[in-house]
């Protein structure tokens, strides 16, 4: 999405990134960029929190409009939970070989599905 | 306190609440997997930047997602569901939004411990930013969106996906543009 938005920016169109992939996002490099510090696929706001999403919105707007220089990062100031536990989780590597194998024999069954997908034909 | 306590097998982001760096943990991961091939996220020196070229209240928004539509045929795509490469899309697609679209995440590396993903506008926001418009703080939120596959190939999203979007942009004479990255 990155990629996209700097494309669109160096095409004369201004462009607001909404993310959770702080490093990601900041390492592509886009011109703007709010930034919830929620697990990924929280980009707009908590599930059900329809006031969260729209304060959201609302600073995705802001920011479209204020920055003035590219990299502008605005950090939301929402919290995930009360405390940080679930930052532990995410590609976690506490896992047996058992596990491991596991894991790698289900990514190889994904990896051909999507090879599949891509080499078929009009895709 | 919003840390958590100290101990030797917890990352330093949930000891200290520092943002996840999910580049140095996905590479770690697949490497622990015996991948040897670590993915070599987009990195760049410069920046492109654009200024509105008038005020938002006048513009004319699209919006942009990443999420995939919702397929009958392709398996498990519902809150909770695991990677599901089978629900990928692989090409732009542009759809309205009337009627508001079911979309999913098939994005491979979200959340999938602590994201539900039962609640679309917490990861598309077309419900939230039809009631900012409708208050008048957007010109028009155009009424279809565009939406942009994940797939490994930087190239193949700079040069095929985006130069598509772009070209939607266009032709739809878009002034300003809310991606949100699912």
């Amino acid at each position: 999405m990155s990629l996209v938005s700097r494309h669109l920016e160096a095409n004369g169109i201004p462009t607001v990134v909404m993310g959770c992939a702080r490093d990601i996002v900041e390492h592509c490099g886009v011109a703007r960029f709010l930034f919830s510090d929620f697990p990924l696929g929280n980009s707009c706001g908590k599930p059900n929190d329809v006031e969260m999403q729209r304060s959201l919105v609302s600073m995705a707007l802001d920011l479209l409009e204020s920055a003035q220089f590219p990299r502008t990062t605005v950090t939301t100031p929402f919290r995930w939970a009360a405390d940080a536990a679930w930052k532990r989780d995410f590609y976690k590597l506490d896992l047996t070989p058992e596990q491991i194998a596991r894991a790698r024999e289900e990514f190889d069954v994904q990896k051909a599905v999507l090879k599949g997908k891509l080499q078929a034909p009009g895709a | 306190m919003t840390a958590i306590a100290d101990t030797s097998s917890d990352p330093i982001e949930a000891v200290l609440d520092l943002p996840v760096r999910y580049i140095d943990r996905s590479r770690a991961y697949y490497m622990a997997l015996g991948y040897d091939n670590p993915y070599r996220w987009a990195h760049n020196d410069s920046v492109p930047f654009t200024a509105l070229s008038k005020p938002l209240n006048r513009s004319r928004v699209a919006l942009i997602t990443t999420a995939a539509p919702f397929n009958p045929e392709a398996g498990n795509q519902g809150a909770w569901a695991p990677y599901n490469a089978n629900a990928k899309f692989t090409e732009v697609y542009t759809m309205p939004v009337e009627p508001a679209p079911d979309l999913r995440i098939s994005h491979l590396g979200y959340d999938r411990k602590h994201t539900s993903a039962e609640d679309i506008n917490s990861y598309f926001p077309l419900a939230r930013l039809k009631e900012t418009a409708a208050a008048g703080r957007v010109g028009e939120l155009w009424p279809r969106f565009y939406g942009v596959p994940t797939l490994r190939s930087q190239r193949l999203t700079t040069e095929a996906h985006a130069a598509r979007v772009l070209g939607l942009c266009r032709e739809d004479r878009i002034e300003a543009a809310v991606l949100v990255a699912t």
